[in-house]
């Protein structure tokens, strides 16, 4: 039995101030079998958020059909409600509770023992500091108990929406490890999601790319990966507009993007990386780097998100 | 968190238990620091009345007697002497004398002290009479009590808004309506217990100052009759004032907003409303809460309505509001706020 399944589920949200309608979801299928860790992709804006609100409940989807363990949502959320915990975006708590107070009070709303309080707030190592009002946690401590809240229910399935926000490196690396272990418990479903692509490739088993709302990609993540072109090359040179006007006008196929090195073109299905050097040098740019791309899971996001020049 | 980190042990929840909200969101009402803050700050200003009450109630002295004596000599005899001036001069005062008045008819007699309304009159120092003062005390408990419990409702709710945390509420408990049922019910007993407070407080301050300072009288036939319906009608009314900051702010799902909606309706609305229209009175929320309250219900007076009719010719037309009519309205208007703010949570998309 999946433990997540949407359907061409669409959301189209009012628009603002009289501004235009904004469709977050276009006919959006997501399937999410039971066991391991699911990762959900995609850009700022892609819809990640508002599908995992339409899971919850907290947002009406217009049309489709969502489930949770073959249980209709939002109807039979109630009845379902028990086996799934979640953080998404930003933990939310009463400011002036203790992180103890505020677990003990959701506690109290499922009838969960105050023993399981103390136990999830060892697992996100916060003991020490549960007494302290919420309002004067770190950032990283106010994720942390959000991933205690969401630990709370042991839920079978744990919706994680960002995570690793607000993180050190050593948070983040343990947030991780507590992920994969959970998911290769046999009985927890983790869907993660988002923007850290290492992080899903890391840790996750599957994977869902979505963009504008719709899914593009789906499977385990190795397909995913198989499926991706692997004649695709990373070009930089100093004035990407200008050189990805020149290859535009080649026919090539390309995908700018930004990372740490900074402004970068990637370039798909090239057959000879000579013809994209000759092409641009002919127009007076000069390449300072050609790359010929590997098959990670980023490549993949990019070239399948990515904005065609 | 790595050194700690261990997954926690797997084990299968028990079924919720009934009445668990309830008991959360009680635990929280409980523990919210205004709640708190309100409560001790409502028996320092108890404690501080009934200082001031003592200190200003009681059997008057010979000094206090004679300061007031001294008082009444001194008023008389400045009027006096204004009246010899008044005398030698009436046309300083009246302009030109008509013919046939004197200056005794411009000028007028001497006053007396029972024309300056005794000596009694001027002790400001007089035994508590809690016969007089009883309803009006707790029609004035009441209305402070009504104020802070409509601010009280209304950040009971806002603050799920302004922190969001009624989404992670949600979490845990997605039937909406059952949620906002619990916040109210919780409210409500809450709002009753403030409401049953107050009222006592009253009490207890009128017992203290009428067995320190109060008159010796009997107290009338059916006053603790009287006095006990008054106080369960202002019991009545801070309930519904907590609902209806309650529900105001469930629509617009801001405290600020709300409170400031409350204070322009107070101050702006129904002040405004009250010179420009007064018979609109009978449908403002302040005249009807005093209805509800005040031994014997309201006459409103329609100054801006004269009676032609030939029993009351010339007199403002008068408009009664009794208990039940004024109580009626104000949970009518109350169950229209908190039926519209619940049926906006019901279907609203929640981010």
């Amino acid at each position: 039995m999946p433990a997540v399944v949407m359907e061409a589920v669409t959301k189209t949200y009012r628009g603002r101030r009289g501004g235009p309608p904004q469709r977050a979801l276009d006919d959006l299928d997501l399937l999410v079998e039971e066991g391991g860790v699911h990762g959900f992709l995609g850009p700022n804006g892609s819809g990640k958020t508002t599908s995992i609100r339409v899971l919850l409940g907290l947002v009406a989807a217009d049309s489709g059909t969502a489930r949770l363990f073959d249980r209709p949502v939002p109807q039979a959320l109630p009845e379902v409600v028990g086996h799934v915990g979640a953080l998404v975006e930003t933990p939310l708590f009463f400011p002036n509770f203790s992180g103890r107070r505020n677990l003990r009070l959701l506690a109290e709303v499922a009838g969960v023992p105050r023993s399981r309080v103390e136990e999830c707030l060892d697992t996100v190592d916060l003991r020490e500091r549960a007494d302290d009002r919420f309002k004067g946690y770190s950032l990283g401590m106010k994720q942390r108990l959000g991933i205690a809240a969401a630990l709370l229910k042991a839920p079978r399935l744990l919706v994680l929406d960002e995570p690793s926000n607000g993180l050190d490196p050593a948070g983040i690396r343990d947030v991780r490890e507590l992920i994969r272990r959970l998911g290769r418990d046999g009985r927890t479903t983790v869907l993660l999601s988002s923007h850290l692509l290492a992080e899903i490739q890391q840790v996750a088993d599957s994977v869902t790319i979505l963009t504008r709302g719709r899914r593009v990609a789906h499977g385990p993540v190795a397909e995913v990966l198989a499926a991706r072109p692997t004649r695709d090359v990373v070009v930089r040179v100093p004035d990407r507009d200008g050189a990805a006007a020149v290859l535009h006008a080649a026919g090539f196929a390309l995908s700018p993007f930004d990372d740490a090195h900074g402004p970068a073109l990637a370039v798909h299905e090239v057959a000879a990386p000579g013809e994209v050097t000759r092409l641009l040098a002919q127009q007076g740019h000069y390449v300072e780097e050609l790359t010929p791309v590997h098959a990670d899971l980023e490549t993949a996001f990019l070239a399948i998100t990515g904005d065609p020049a | 968190m790595s050194a700690a980190l261990q997954q926690p042990p797997v084990t299968e929840l028990p079924p919720t238990p009934r009445g668990s909200l309830l008991r959360a969101e009680l635990h929280r009402f409980r523990a919210r620091r205004f709640i708190q803050v309100l409560a001790g700050v409502g028996v320092l200003v108890w404690a501080v009345a009934v200082v001031v009450g003592l200190l200003n109630f009681g059997e008057p002295t010979a000094a206090d007697r004679a300061a007031a004596q001294a008082q009444m000599d001194q008023m008389l005899a400045e009027n006096e002497a204004f009246r010899q001036d008044c005398l030698a001069d009436p046309e300083q005062f009246a302009g030109p004398v008509p013919d046939g008045t004197t200056a005794e008819d411009i000028c007028g007699p001497p006053l007396t002290e029972q024309d300056m309304g005794g000596v009694e009159s001027l002790i400001t120092k007089q035994p508590f009479d809690l016969a007089s003062a009883g309803t009006g005390g707790a029609l004035a408990f009441a209305g402070l009590a009504s104020a802070l419990a409509f601010v009280v409702g209304a950040t009971w709710i806002g603050a799920e808004w302004s922190t969001r945390s009624i989404v992670a509420l949600l979490f845990w408990a997605p039937q909406r309506l059952r949620v906002v049922g619990a916040k109210l019910a919780v409210l409500v007993a809450g709002a009753t217990a403030f409401g049953v407070a107050a009222q006592v407080g009253w009490l207890t301050m009128a017992g203290i100052l009428d067995a320190a300072a109060g008159l010796d009288d009997p107290l009338p036939d059916g006053f603790w009759s009287t006095l006990l319906q008054t106080q369960a009608r202002g019991v009545l009314l801070v309930v519904l004032a907590a609902v209806l900051g309650f529900g105001l702010t469930s629509i617009v799902r801001n405290t600020g907003a709300a409170l400031g909606a409350a204070f322009l309706y107070v101050v702006a609305v129904q002040l405004f409303l009250a010179n420009v229209k007064p018979s609109w009175s009978q449908w403002m929320l302040g005249t009807n809460a005093v209805g509800l309250v005040n031994e014997g219900g309201l006459t409103l007076f329609f100054y801006d309505q004269i009676d032609y009719s030939a029993e009351n010719l010339g007199e403002p037309v008068t408009y009664y509001l009794g208990h039940l009519q004024s109580g009626l309205f104000l949970a009518a208007v109350a169950a229209v706020l908190v039926g519209v703010g619940s049926w906006l949570f019901a279907r609203r998309d929640i981010h």
